[in-house]
């Protein structure tokens, strides 16, 4: 009887470590297939971003007819939970886990949301739209049904999104951190155009149970790509498990991460660049189609230009990044190059030159993609390891708050110019050009906000010399002066407590 | 038994490692659950498929 508990204990402790889902230790490198893999949860972050505003949002209004101002409503809804991007990725950092996980458990429990959200939303949307028996029910359900729904979704992506970054960043050195960044971008993007492609096919001839099928059919590969992104990922750390940390409130950690250094200018940044490019997302698609009179099959190959010129900026990015540039110098140039862009665009109409209006809108992605990645890096670098989670979630929910209000204002600013007494003798890129004007100022905004924030960096680096003594992150504010790797080692190293229990 | 907390068992997990990652499990199926609870009332609200 002995003899058989021994060999069935041996079994199992044989057996156990690969099923648990917990990395082994930190390894020195992680390599690229591993990072890879935790790049799926961007493709789900893309698949349910296109889900939300690309597919339900046609589905709704145009096959369940469900008034327009309900859907945008809908579907605006997710951004209410985008500010407390910051707060979840404070709360990850100061994780208390029994398996001194910090981010495990809230990719876990973002995917849950996310999962959720999908599973009930089709039976939310066709009860909103009063499918069979629904009509007789009272209008509440449907409405609160498909709020919950929306509302799931949003904060799963948002969550998922955030400490899903950060897990990243724990996992690298500073010097790979570009090109963690760039797959992320890359992943995103892969995964937006791939699930608009196959929801697209999917939906071609619609009904209602089509529509649970593909929604959940998401649900399901949402839950399945995000397991298979975590497992093995974060490594256990009883070290950690086991320190008594006594965590800022949140207030101070935050006041500690705005103080002195350059967060609340890269915020600013982040915020005006993401407008700058984010307001014509939706608008040159019907530019191109009212004004230059392209075919519609020629307008979404202007999406196809656009998404090319984001993937070879973020490829330029990761290259320059690599070599030691400072991202917010890539992030300028992006910036800048979405001057001529919008020039370009604006002059496109006039003239009628298709050609120039497609070189324009390729250079806007190629710009979006440097500044993007440029930004996100610098925030990556500008914040000490211990507060990688509120750092990526203050970049996340600006950047989520500015491109949602850009879409937002792009449609209004368009629609209120058409609506003008008299705008029937108007020219037709008459309600377009002042939004792409607005683009083309809130670029040269960024440009000179950028210029402003490097300037305060040189200065703050000056008197880092006698401030580092006194463990101020003086240099990593300063990415063209990494931090030795030495200071900054992968994985499940030590919180650098030192900084936030003096508070 | 439960005189060393940190004795390693041979899931390769002490105590209450091995209660937290229980707990996942636990609000998963109770996530799970209440999800299936909503989804089968909005069915049924559309298609009734009871009386």
């Amino acid at each position: 009887m002995a003899i058989l508990r021994d060999t069935a204990l041996r079994k199992i402790q044989g057996i156990a470590p690969r099923f648990l889902p917990f990395a082994d230790v930190a390894s020195e490198a992680v390599p690229l297939s591993r990072l890879l893999r935790l790049s799926l949860f961007q493709v789900t972050v893309g698949m349910a971003l296109v889900l939300l505003v690309g597919t339900l949002n046609r589905v709704m209004i145009v096959e369940l007819s469900v008034p327009a101002s309900l859907v945008s409503l809908m579907i605006a809804l997710p951004l209410v939970f985008a500010p407390f991007r910051a707060l979840i990725g404070y709360k990850s950092d100061t994780h208390k886990s029994a398996l001194g996980w910090r981010r495990v458990p809230y990719i876990w429990k973002g995917t849950m949301l996310q999962f959720g959200g999908f599973a009930i939303m089709p039976f939310a949307l066709l009860v909103l739209s009063g499918f069979e028996q629904a009509a007789d029910a009272p209008a509440w359900i449907g409405q609160g049904a498909a709020a919950l729904a929306f509302l799931l979704v949003g904060a799963g992506v948002h969550m998922v999104q955030t400490v899903g970054l950060a897990l990243a960043t724990d996992l690298v050195e500073v010097e790979d951190q570009p090109k963690v960044v760039g797959l992320m971008y890359v992943m995103l993007l892969l995964g937006m155009i791939g699930s608009a492609l196959v929801f697209g096919w999917l939906l071609q001839d619609y009904s209602p149970g089509k529509l649970v099928r593909v929604v959940q059919g998401a649900a399901v590969i949402t839950i399945a790509l995000n397991l298979l992104a975590l497992w093995k990922q974060e490594p256990r750390d009883r070290d950690r498990a086991n320190r008594v940390e006594t965590h800022p409130e949140f207030r101070d950690a935050w006041r500690l991460f705005v103080q002195g250094r350059t967060a609340v200018g890269l915020l600013i940044v982040i915020a005006l660049g993401t407008m700058g490019f984010g307001m014509a997302d939706v608008l040159l698609e019907p530019y191109g189609g009212q004004v230059l009179d392209l075919s519609v099959a020629a307008t979404t190959r202007l999406t196809a230009v656009l998404a090319a010129g984001g993937l070879v900026g973020f490829a330029i990015a990761s290259r320059v990044l690599m070599d030691g540039r400072d991202p917010l110098d890539v992030a300028w140039w992006g910036a800048l190059m979405g001057l001529p862009a919008f020039a370009l665009i604006i002059a496109a109409g006039p003239m009628s030159s298709g050609i120039m209006f497609v070189i324009g809108t390729g250079l806007a992605g190629l710009g979006a993609g440097l500044f993007g990645h440029g930004t996100l890096t610098a925030t990556m670098r500008s914040a000490p390891r211990a507060q990688v989670g509120l750092a990526l979630g203050a970049w996340g929910a600006v950047q989520a708050t500015a491109a949602g209000i850009a879409v937002a204002l792009g449609g209004i600013l368009r629609d209120l110019i058409l609506g003008l007494p008299g705008s029937g003798g108007f020219r037709p890129e008459a309600p377009y050009t002042p939004v792409f004007a607005l683009e083309f100022a809130l670029l040269l905004t960024a440009v000179a906000a950028i210029f402003a924030v490097r300037r305060k960096q040189a200065r703050l680096s000056q008197t880092a010399n006698y401030v580092s003594s006194q463990d101020r992150p003086g240099p990593n504010a300063v990415p063209s002066d990494p931090m030795p790797p030495d200071r900054r080692p992968t994985g499940g190293e030590p919180h650098d407590h030192r900084r936030l229990t003096a508070l | 038994m439960a005189d060393d907390p940190d004795k390693v068992w041979p899931t390769g997990l002490t105590l209450k490692e091995a209660e937290e990652v229980h707990s996942y499990l636990i609000d998963g199926t109770r996530v799970f659950g209440a999800i299936a609870l909503l989804a089968h009332v909005l069915v049924a609200v559309s298609t009734p498929w009871l009386g």
